[in-house]
């Protein structure tokens, strides 16, 4: 660890200091401000720094606590994915086509932080409109992973898991169609949570496919990610899809032990369907065992193929996102990145009837899948087959041609948590993820939080 | 259900794919539609693994589930003379049911039911007053809108 300070404690320490008065949130705001400046240069992962904002919202935070007022969220310093509406701040979804696109209103999401007292950063790097990959001929590069800055972070939300794991912001916001916010959590080594469908609002975040959207929280443990959802779940009735979840508060959940718990390990996934390397097969033993310590029963548990989730979201994600682009494709076509023309365009080919079969047999699998978690309180596999590649092996078709792992969950409609589950010889990170039924969002976070606890991962940070 | 066997998508020539694009409105340069043709099949490939038969009465896919209509119980119950009080009883039975119960297992939580019963209808009506006194405003509950949006 190099250099973090207080930029390295997780929300709960910070949260629990600065309500004792012993860190005052412009301190804390200043630090990361301050680390910002020093570090992002090599990762690219802010868009835009909101300094005046930020510490304007830390004093306004620090006269509160003054008068009294407490709350896990308030003073605590965060930066959001570039496709969530902030007013007055500009939000491009990381494109050209948005680069002047000031909102007049925040997304739901950021007034519940604001609300809460949380102190926003800045904006973060994504892929473009959050689909397209890794892109060098946008106005702004792509981010790089703190671990390892030739490496890719994952996407789309590449800014807010190399800010996390960087110590540039002690928590963030993503988006999760296909894996948006697990695939950075698994390479940058934090933790990320795509919440069952309805539970976050997605009203003013810019969207990418409907039926697949989430938004969610990322940060350095669960248990951040659970003091995140306390402020971030709650029925919108502006959002059509929103839903009153269960009145529970997810951070007092992630305190209750394991014993007992049923857990599924899906071999299949990593040992046959997108076989995960020796470090992979490695780790996911280390953590069944850890998870047996705690008391949970660990069996192996059977799921449909990956490829046939995989094949469902990515006909749905690219007629949808097709749509969404459609008119500003025909217009400004050579305005967007050249990925996220390969990734969105042959979406103008796809039958009205193969989209319909797409959504048909996403029914069946939302049933499997269920029915399999009927028997397990979670399921476990890897998010991914290794540790983070290099960005220059990223090919503009790699949504297409290599499955993802973690569509599993978007198609299920099931929450969804990445941990980090172990390093590579060479101090990579690698990611575990956690899948529970439907609303089952404390379930997931409370398992992470206790395998992080007993797995001993949380004190290597990158060295920058 | 079982998946059917998958469909088999035709090919499409470049030919072809030019006349599509056109009819979609997109003019590609020539290295542009190359990187559709390279993406066109990783896609039809996606399509192709996807089961498409299936009996026509099995089509469930595209479902829309609006919220509970508010106060269309109200609009459907017959007017009533202001000098003249429903009891309880005879409210309870002007109310029409409610057209769906809402599964309990897929509720998120117990509280905020989405379809006020008959009971509380019951009640509100025999005693109005007293049952916007009780009442506190609930958060409307809707069922996760997955698909058909």
């Amino acid at each position: 660890m190099t250099g973090g300070g207080q930029t390295f404690l997780s929300i709960a320490e910070a949260g629990r200091l600065i309500a004792a008065k012993k860190l005052s949130p412009v301190e804390l705001t200043r630090a990361l401000l301050a680390r910002v400046t020093a570090v992002d240069p090599q990762l690219n992962a802010f868009l835009l720094v909101t300094e005046r904002q930020a510490l304007a919202a830390a004093r306004a935070a620090e006269r509160a606590i003054a008068a009294g007022r407490r709350g896990p969220m308030l003073g605590i310093p965060l930066a959001y994915k570039d496709i969530y509406e902030t007013a007055g701040i500009r939000t491009t979804a990381h494109s050209r086509i948005l680069a002047d696109n000031v909102p007049t209103e925040d997304a739901e999401t950021v007034r519940r932080l604001h609300a809460a007292g949380a102190v926003m950063l800045g904006k973060l790097a994504t892929h473009e409109f959050a689909i397209g990959g890794p892109a060098f001929d946008l106005p702004w590069p792509p981010a790089r992973n703190p671990w390892d800055t030739r490496r890719f972070t994952g996407g789309s939300s590449s800014g807010s898991g190399a800010a996390v794991a960087a110590g540039l912001a002690l928590g963030a916001l993503g988006s999760d169609t296909g894996g948006s916010i697990r695939l950075p959590a698994a390479y940058c080594g934090i933790a990320g949570l795509k919440p069952t469908p309805g539970l976050v609002s997605r009203r003013g975040v810019i969207p990418l496919a409907s039926s697949l959207d989430t938004a969610g929280p990322m940060a350095w443990t669960a248990q951040d990610c659970a003091i995140l959802l306390d402020a971030l779940a709650g029925h919108d009735p502006l959002d059509p899809a929103s839903v009153q979840g269960p009145a529970v508060s997810y951070a007092r959940a992630v305190e209750a032990p394991l014993k007992g718990l049923r857990i599924g390990l899906v071999r299949r996934f990593y040992e046959h369907d997108v076989p995960g390397s020796p470090e992979v097969l490695q780790m996911m033993t280390r953590a069944a065992a850890t998870l047996r310590g705690l008391g949970c029963r660990v069996d192996e548990a059977s799921l449909p193929p990956v490829q046939e989730y995989n094949a469902v979201g990515r006909v749905i994600i690219s007629s949808e996102a097709y749509a969404l682009h459609e008119a500003t494709l025909k217009t400004r076509l050579s305005d967007f990145s050249r990925v996220f023309r390969v990734r969105v365009l042959a979406g103008a080919l796809i039958r009205a009837a193969d989209y319909i079969a797409a959504q048909r047999r996403r029914t069946d699998l939302i049933a499997e899948t269920r029915r399999v978690l009927e028997r397990f309180d979670v399921l476990i596999a890897p998010p991914t087959a290794g540790a983070a590649p290099l960005l220059t092996e990223q090919r503009p078709d790699d949504g297409f041609s290599r499955p993802l792992l973690t569509t599993v969950a978007n198609v299920a409609a099931i929450p969804s948590l990445v941990v980090c589950g172990g390093f590579t010889a060479t101090g990579l990170p690698l990611g575990l993820e956690i899948m529970g039924p439907a609303w089952g969002d404390a379930m997931v976070l409370r398992v992470g939080h206790q395998f992080e606890q007993a797995a001993g991962l949380r004190g290597r940070r990158p060295m920058l | 259900m079982a998946a059917q066997p998958a469909s088999t998508v035709p090919t499409i020539s470049p030919a072809e794919m030019q006349i599509l694009i056109s009819r979609a409105g997109l003019v590609l340069n020539p290295g542009q539609m190359a990187d559709l043709v390279l993406a066109w099949r990783q896609v039809a490939g996606l399509i192709a693994a996807i089961p498409q038969g299936r009996k026509l009465a099995d089509d469930m896919a595209l479902t829309f589930r609006l919220p509970p209509p508010a106060d269309a119980d109200a609009a459907a119950r017959p007017v009533v003379s202001a000098a003249v009080k429903p009891t309880a009883r005879s409210a309870s039975k002007a109310a029409p049911r409610p057209q769906r119960k809402p599964a309990k297992k897929a509720l998120p939580a117990k509280k905020a039911s989405p379809v006020k019963t008959r009971t509380t209808r019951a009640k509100a009506a025999a005693s109005p007053a007293k049952a916007a006194a009780k009442a506190k405003p609930k958060a409307r509950t809707r069922r996760p809108a997955l698909r058909g949006r």
